[in-house]
């Protein structure tokens, strides 16, 4: 069974334990589903911000916040949220700190995903 | 039960589907909102949705508006499960015709409380539909014979001859009436004469083509209405309808009893404008021939 330790820092585990039931074979298919998604949808955001389009900056932004809230990534979803928020409002300017913000965040989440599905 | 899941995202698909299979449902799963639309308008496509709202092709609230469009037959439950969570955003979903809201992470408790909720109301329009077809048998059906009632025999004789004029085609009308059939009532008792109008009325239906139409007509009397029917083959049509009846005893609670029926034969061609109550006027004489004619005939 792997650890989910490496988790810990970035879930909220028992509530994510609830969502799935106790399944926790489903839990580490749903973080390798999400692992494997992750770089498409990070490039999506970066493209975005490349191209300054707000409104596909928000969709996603959207998407990665609807995945970190299912995995109860409150943190990580959070600013996610903000950066859909702050390009719906129309505030360009704000997202370029926000996106760092959470590029720390999701990179440190990425490796820890990393190092749960390296265990035993 | 079968339930239609619409989500582009991966995660939350398979996080859903999961929850469901393991309550016990049948899940199809899509991941665009045009193949929800396409899933849900066929005739036996899912009856309950959890639609994602940010879709490609269409969003979960133009599938809704769809749905409500295509589907005015049957209810559809439909459920937005979105992380849009904004007071404006349920409204607006709810607007486009979902019949429910859940905003994502959802609880699976939640999720399937909800779902219980839609099978309810499936069950009451189940129900409906199924007390609205008994009401429509019954108003449409001989509750002895279970065959087509006055009523509706004539109303279709009408619509049959409408049509035997645009195709100009022909219609065969045979008027029957059992022969002494006072007598099996006051000899035997009227639960006998029942039984005999009901074996009277599954040998007619046993004798005609599956798209004709056999009808009580009155007390003992039965009207049967052969579409598309070779005027030259009117009267063997007759006899083998006559025969059906007599060559065999009814059996009944006090003994088997030898039946026989008297028919009154008419054929209207598409060329000669007949309206029903002519038809029905004409079987009746022919009718009157027959049973003058010594009874268990055909004229």
């Amino acid at each position: 069974m792997k650890s989910f330790t490496f988790l810990e820092e970035f879930v909220n585990l028992p509530e994510l334990l609830d969502r799935v039931e106790n399944d926790k074979d489903l839990l580490a298919e749903l973080l390798a589903l999400f692992q494997e998604d992750l770089p498409e949808s990070r490039a999506a955001l970066q493209t975005a911000i490349n191209g300054g389009n707000l409104r596909d900056i928000e969709r996603a932004a959207h998407r990665l916040k609807g995945m970190l809230a299912n995995l109860s990534a409150r943190d990580t979803a959070s600013l996610a949220a903000e950066i859909e928020s702050t390009a719906r409002a129309g505030n360009a300017q704000k997202i370029p700190e926000l996106v760092s913000m959470f590029d720390l965040l999701i990179t440190a989440f990425s490796i820890a995903l990393d190092s749960f599905m390296a265990s035993a | 039960m079968r339930i239609l899941i619409a989500d582009d995202d991966t995660l939350s698909l398979r996080l859903i589907e999961r929850t469901l299979e393991r309550a016990g449902y049948e899940v199809t799963a899509v991941k665009n909102g045009r193949l929800a639309a396409e899933e849900l308008c066929r005739t036996d496509g899912p009856r309950i949705a959890l639609l994602d709202w940010v879709m490609p092709e269409l969003d979960g609230p133009a599938v809704c508006r769809e749905i409500r469009k295509q589907r005015s037959d049957r209810h559809v439950h439909l459920i937005l499960i979105t992380s849009k969570d904004s007071k404006q955003d349920v409204v607006c979903g709810l607007g486009s015709g979902a019949d429910d809201y859940l905003v994502k992470p959802f609880d699976p408790e939640e999720l399937k409380a909800r779902l219980r909720s839609g099978l309810r109301i499936l069950q009451l329009e189940d129900n409906l539909l199924e007390a609205r077809e008994e009401m429509r048998y019954k108003a449409t059906h001989d509750s002895l014979t279970s065959l087509l009632n006055r009523g509706t025999i004539i109303e279709l004789l009408a619509r049959e001859l409408t049509r035997t004029r645009r195709e100009k085609s022909c219609t065969v009308i045979i008027l029957g009436d059992l022969d002494h059939f006072k007598a099996v009532n006051d000899t035997y008792g009227h639960p006998v004469g029942d039984e005999v109008l009901r074996e009277v009325g599954r040998r007619l239906l046993g004798s005609v083509r599956s798209y004709d139409f056999v009808g009580r007509y009155g007390g003992e009397e039965f009207l049967v209405v052969l579409n598309n029917c070779n005027a030259s083959k009117a009267l063997s049509r007759a006899e083998q309808i006559r025969n059906a009846i007599s060559q065999a005893l009814i059996l009944t609670a006090k003994g088997p009893l030898p039946i026989t029926l008297s028919l009154g034969v008419f054929a209207s061609l598409g060329e000669d404008p007949w309206s029903a109550e002519e038809v029905l006027c004409e079987v009746d004489r022919a009718l009157y021939e027959a049973k003058a004619a010594g009874r268990n005939c055909c004229r």
